[in-house]
């Protein structure tokens, strides 16, 4: 009868002190916000264009962290999609975008065509247009992250996306890609 | 235990890991001394070749001498392109690139003259010379390193830390090349002195030139230099290192000679040693005692597709085509590749249009039985011969497997970055896997991802930029108008300032009302018999024209009666306004109205909106007598029928119309008084009692029966009034007299009367009609007055505009008469409009202060004074409202 007794109370202390230890611990190392947004936020490739139906990546990626879709990100590409998929631990999903919207594009002003109306400028989510009031505007291609999103405003559509030039430094070492040229069979003599 | 340079000193050498032992093939271009290859007619100088930017020094279509600078830096790294030989840039635009894609580069296309007309060059002793003229001209002739990488040599020779050891790379390990072999053999001496410029901007404590075991010649020819020179044999020493590929790795040279091997993605300066290749000691030299640009470079060209393999001084941006035609090309181009570098790491070009560059030290041209077919790739069996072979002490089983998969991270993860690509995996591969191939397209895929991250962060940071500024000018924006509201409110408490003579208008107001309660004395109950006095008169004028508008005499006497009783009205009037400034004096009664006030006033406005509209239609019909429905038609009519007799007189039409206006206006007055005081019973007891003095009013009247006389009388009536009424305003006296009774005040009207007759003398018709007019609106004002006259302070408001009238009558020119008119009915809506937003106290202390600034005003009578009068009026009234508006503040 004892025993059961001393069995008790030394679980109740246990209990107890265990209790004390981890709401301590919760207090004590309490993390702020979700961590999960962050992580996330630093894989998605900050076009800010909105093609995943939210205003920006940072937007998307609290939704991913409050259980979104992770497939909405063209830009990002499938890549980008499975990092999240293993951050986030969902199950990889085929992206919702086609192959032509993957591909990098850059915003590029017909200049000759700008009347100067600054409604791109406005547009542009990371300041990469320049230009003033009755000035022609230009695309600091460096700074373009291809969102698309001043293509619309434009009243002139004087705004071309081009797909970005590959360079001698940008080369993928894809050898299969370099043009083959046709070989004429001769006749052995 | 010996220290590292004891080691060296020694001679010691270590093992480097892996390697492989291909077959040299070296004979096949080390047998000939190096040969000039005649001089191209195209040259294509790709711009910039070393670093990311600079800036073009020239134009299409300018002549060049050899030796010219191209480029000009941004930057220190700037590495200058130099014309190769005399000519003329036909144009810059892009060319196919001497790199493994072939893509187009921006380039100088240059068309030699012939003439090879080179700029001064000037030699210079060493020296005379301090480093950093060295440095300088080592940057001016565009050195980079001519071992493959071509980095630009005047950056590697300013090291951020200290060098302890110089080694000089003649290993030239990959098979075929033999440029530098045949450099060192024919160029000792040039070297040498490359070298000694090294040692003096660097003053290593050891130089070690490395030539490889299977270049006796050159390294003989090194070593008699040596002992020529000034080097001290002490510090300098030429090691022998046994053949194997790749010892020239820059890495894998570092620990051959040393034992210590770079730590992985450093550099070989954090370990105090710096790498350069003979060639570019050559250049050095080339370019710091003869002052020449590095504008030529050895290339060898070999291979069993040449028709004579050997090394050859070429000038960079010569076409490889060019190099392959006179070199005699056996091969066919559609079939055979043409490999810039050697077998292990050089790449196949896509197209031979390429320029020789500053890095391109092998041009090989081999047949298709050279080398071996492309075998078809077969699985991985994880044999681990690769790894054993690797140099750089990587795994390229487990590389390849990641790079296969796309696994970049996990391939990275594996310290892909580490590796040199030097073929030796794929070369021992028994699957024949091209290995290095996986691992260079797995490199930029990691590059491409290293970048787009690098350009998601600055995109972020643009984009967080960006939202804070948005946020930063919407914060200034509120702001701003926060200010402005802030400042608008502060100009109108500004204007408020006006407050100061609003209060002193005030002060006068209070004073006049004091001094009227001082002399008056009335009682509140006397207050309300003059009122009451006043509407009886008032009905009396009416009723009179209603019941005897049939008899033209009877109308006649009537219109002066009706004048009459007008002017009493208004005397009464004045009483009673008189009477409520001594009221407000007794608060206790004014607040029980208050109530009343408001309701009334609204209902007789709109009962005024219905029956001016009546009235209209009714004057427009004619003035015929017409059946009588209302009261309010009764009264209407009257007026109507007093318009008439107007009429009856001749008078021109503008006259009649501006009369007629007047009536209107009459008319609409009337019956809001009517509709208004329908609900007064007092009133109708009054209009019983009234109607015997209203004879004897008119039997004063009797006594001037002509039309002239009648007009006269009218004129001096409205003389009388306004005079009455100015008296009553201003001389608190006369008021005193006129607020006791109503018989004082038709004691008045005989007085008044009897001076039209004095005034009757002097007047011409036209001011008579003037006079008429002036008489009509003071009517319609004492109508106006009937409407709310059941409270007493609607009395005193309707006051206030009926003595702006009563001033304006005294100038006799129409157009003054007009304003007044118009200064009225201003005055009469600020009446109306304090009367309903004000409680009783406000609107008695309002009305009264522009009555009293009026009452000031009147003394003077010249046009302008009067003008004058009125703008103070309009100031009066304005203040007054500001001051209703503070009080109802106050009060809330």
């Amino acid at each position: 009868m004892s025993g059961i007794v001393i069995a008790i109370v030394v679980l109740t202390i246990l209990a107890l002190v265990f209790g004390v230890l981890l709401g301590f611990a919760a207090e004590k190392f309490k993390v702020e916000g979700n961590p999960l947004v962050e992580q996330v936020e630093a894989l998605l490739p900050q076009t800010q264009c909105g093609q995943c139906g939210y205003p920006g990546c940072r937007p998307y990626a609290e939704a991913i962290a409050n259980g979104d879709k992770i497939n909405k990100c063209p830009p990002g590409g499938t890549a980008t999609m499975e990092k999240i998929a293993d951050l986030v631990g969902v199950d990889p999903e085929p992206l919702n975008a086609t192959e032509e919207v993957q591909e990098k594009k850059v915003a590029f002003i017909r200049e000759d065509e700008c009347i100067g109306c600054t409604k791109c400028i406005q547009a542009c989510p990371v300041d990469a247009i320049l230009g003033s009031g009755k000035l022609m505007h230009t695309v600091i291609t460096d700074y373009c992250t291809g969102c698309d999103l001043c293509v619309a405003p434009c009243p002139v559509d004087c705004i071309d996306m081009l797909p970005i030039e590959q360079t001698t430094k940008t080369w993928d070492w894809q050898l299969n890609a370099i043009p083959v040229k046709q070989v004429q069979e001769e006749p052995q003599c | 235990m010996l220290t590292l340079l004891e080691q060296i000193d020694k001679g010691t050498i270590w093992r480097s890991h892996g390697g492989i032992h291909p077959p040299e093939l070296k004979a096949l271009s080390n047998r000939t001394a190096i040969e000039k290859l005649p001089l191209a007619k195209q040259f294509i100088l790709p711009i910039p070749q070393v670093g990311d930017t600079a800036l073009l020094t020239i134009t299409a279509g300018e002549r060049v001498l050899k030796g010219q600078t191209l480029t000009a830096g941004t930057n220190f790294t700037h590495c200058p392109v130099h014309a190769p030989t005399s000519g003329t840039i036909t144009a810059i635009k892009p060319m196919p690139s001497n790199h493994a894609s072939g893509l187009p580069v921006l380039s100088c296309i240059l068309i030699a003259d012939g003439k090879d007309e080179a700029i001064e060059t000037h030699t210079s002793e060493i020296s005379k010379l301090d480093n950093q003229q060295i440095l300088k001209k080592i940057q001016d002739a565009g050195i980079a390193g001519l071992g493959g990488a071509a980095f630009p040599t005047h950056i590697k020779l300013r090291p951020a830390s200290d060098i302890e050891l110089v080694i000089i790379n003649g290993i030239e390990c990959e098979p075929y090349i033999t440029s530098d072999d045949r450099l060192m053999q024919e160029y000792s001496d040039e070297i040498i002195s490359g070298i000694a410029i090294i040692e003096r901007l660097l003053t290593p404590k050891r130089i070690i030139i490395a030539i490889e075991d299977n270049k006796p010649e050159a390294f003989e020819a090194m070593q008699h230099s040596l002992n020529r020179s000034e080097l001290s044999s002490d510090k300098t020493r030429i090691t022998s290192v046994p053949t194997k590929y790749p010892s020239g790795g820059e890495k894998q040279l570092i620990q051959i000679l040393t034992g210590q091997e770079v730590p992985s993605g450093a550099i070989p300066a954090q370990l105090g040693m710096l790498v350069q290749n003979v060639g570019t000691a050559y250049a050095i030299q080339d370019a710091v005692i003869n002052g020449q640009p590095l504008i030529s470079r050895v290339v060898t060209v070999t291979g069993q597709n040449s028709e004579k393999p050997g090394n050859y001084w070429v000038p960079i941006g010569t076409q490889i085509d060019y190099v392959l035609q006179t070199n005699g090309f056996k091969g066919k181009l559609e079939q055979d590749k043409v490999i810039i570098g050697g077998p292990m790491m050089g790449h196949s070009l896509p197209d031979i249009a390429a320029p020789v560059l500053k890095g391109t030290n092998c041009i090989l041209l081999p047949s298709s039985d050279e080398i071996a077919p492309e075998q078809p790739e077969m699985p991985c069996i994880r044999c681990g011969e690769c790894a054993v072979a690797c140099p750089a002490l990587l795994l390229p089983q487990q590389l390849f497997w990641h790079a296969q998969a796309q696994e970049y991270d996990k391939a990275a993860s594996f310290n892909l970055n580490d590796c040199i690509e030097c073929g030796c995996c794929s070369y021992v591969c028994p699957s024949d896997i091209p290995l290095v191939e996986y691992y260079r397209v797995a490199k930029s895929a990691l590059r491409t991802q290293l970048e787009e991250k690098k350009q998601a962060d600055f995109a972020k940071q643009r984009f967080d930029a960006r939202q804070q500024r948005l946020e930063d000018e919407k914060i200034a924006r509120e702001n701003k108008a926060k200010e402005a509201a802030e400042r608008r409110k502060n100009n109108m408490t500004g204007t408020d300032k006006n407050a100061v003579a609003e209060a002193m208008a005030r002060i006068k107001a209070k004073k006049a009302a004091d001094a009227s309660a001082d002399t008056s004395s009335t009682t509140p109950a006397q207050d309300k018999k003059a009122q009451v006095a006043a509407a009886i008169a008032r009905a009396k004028a009416k009723k009179s024209l209603s019941s005897e508008a049939t008899a033209i005499s009877a109308d006649t006497t009537d219109v002066v009666d009706d004048k009459k009783a007008k002017i009493n009205a208004a005397i009464a009037r004045a009483k009673a306004k008189k009477a409520k400034q001594a009221a407000s004096a007794d608060s206790g009664l004014t607040s029980e109205p208050s109530n009343t006030v408001a309701v009334d006033d609204k209902k007789a406005k709109v009962a005024a909106a219905i029956a001016r509209a009546k009235a209209k239609k009714q004057a427009q019909a004619g003035n015929g007598e017409h059946n009588q429905h209302t009261n309010a038609a009764v009264a209407s009519e009257a007026t109507a029928s007093e318009f008439k007799v107007q009429t009856d007189v001749p008078q021109s039409a503008e006259e009649i119309k501006k009369a007629r206006i007047a009536a209107a206006v009459a008319k609409a007055r009337a019956k809001k008084a009517q509709i208004a005081d329908s609900a007064e019973s007092t009133r109708v007891d009054a209009v019983e009692t009234d109607v015997e003095k209203e004879s004897e009013l008119n039997s004063q009247a009797d006594v001037t029966q002509s039309p002239e006389e009648i007009k006269k009388a009218r004129i001096a009536a409205a003389v009388a009034k306004a005079k009455a009424k100015k008296a009553q305003s201003t001389g608190s006296a006369e008021s005193t007299e006129s607020t006791e009774s109503t018989e004082s005040t038709q004691i008045d009207a005989a007085e008044s009367s009897q001076q039209s007759s004095q005034t009757d003398v002097p007047q011409s018709a036209e001011e008579i009609k003037k006079a008429r007019i002036a008489a009509a609106v003071a009517k319609a004002k004492a109508k106006k007055a009937h409407t709310s006259d059941n409270v007493e302070t609607v009395q005193t408001v309707a006051a206030t505009p009926s003595d702006v009238i009563s001033q304006a009558d005294a100038p006799q020119s129409p157009e003054e008469i007009k304003k007044a008119r118009i200064a009225a009915a201003v005055a009469k809506a600020k009446a109306k409009k304090a009367h309903t937003s004000n409680n009783v106290e406000t609107v008695q202390t309002d009305a009264a202060t522009p009555s009293d600034v009026i009452s000031q005003a009147d003394a003077p009578q010249s046009p302008e004074d009067i003008k004058k009068a009125r703008i103070a009026a309009a100031v009066a009234k304005a203040k007054a409202k500001a001051k209703a508006k503070a009080k109802l503040e106050e009060k809330e």
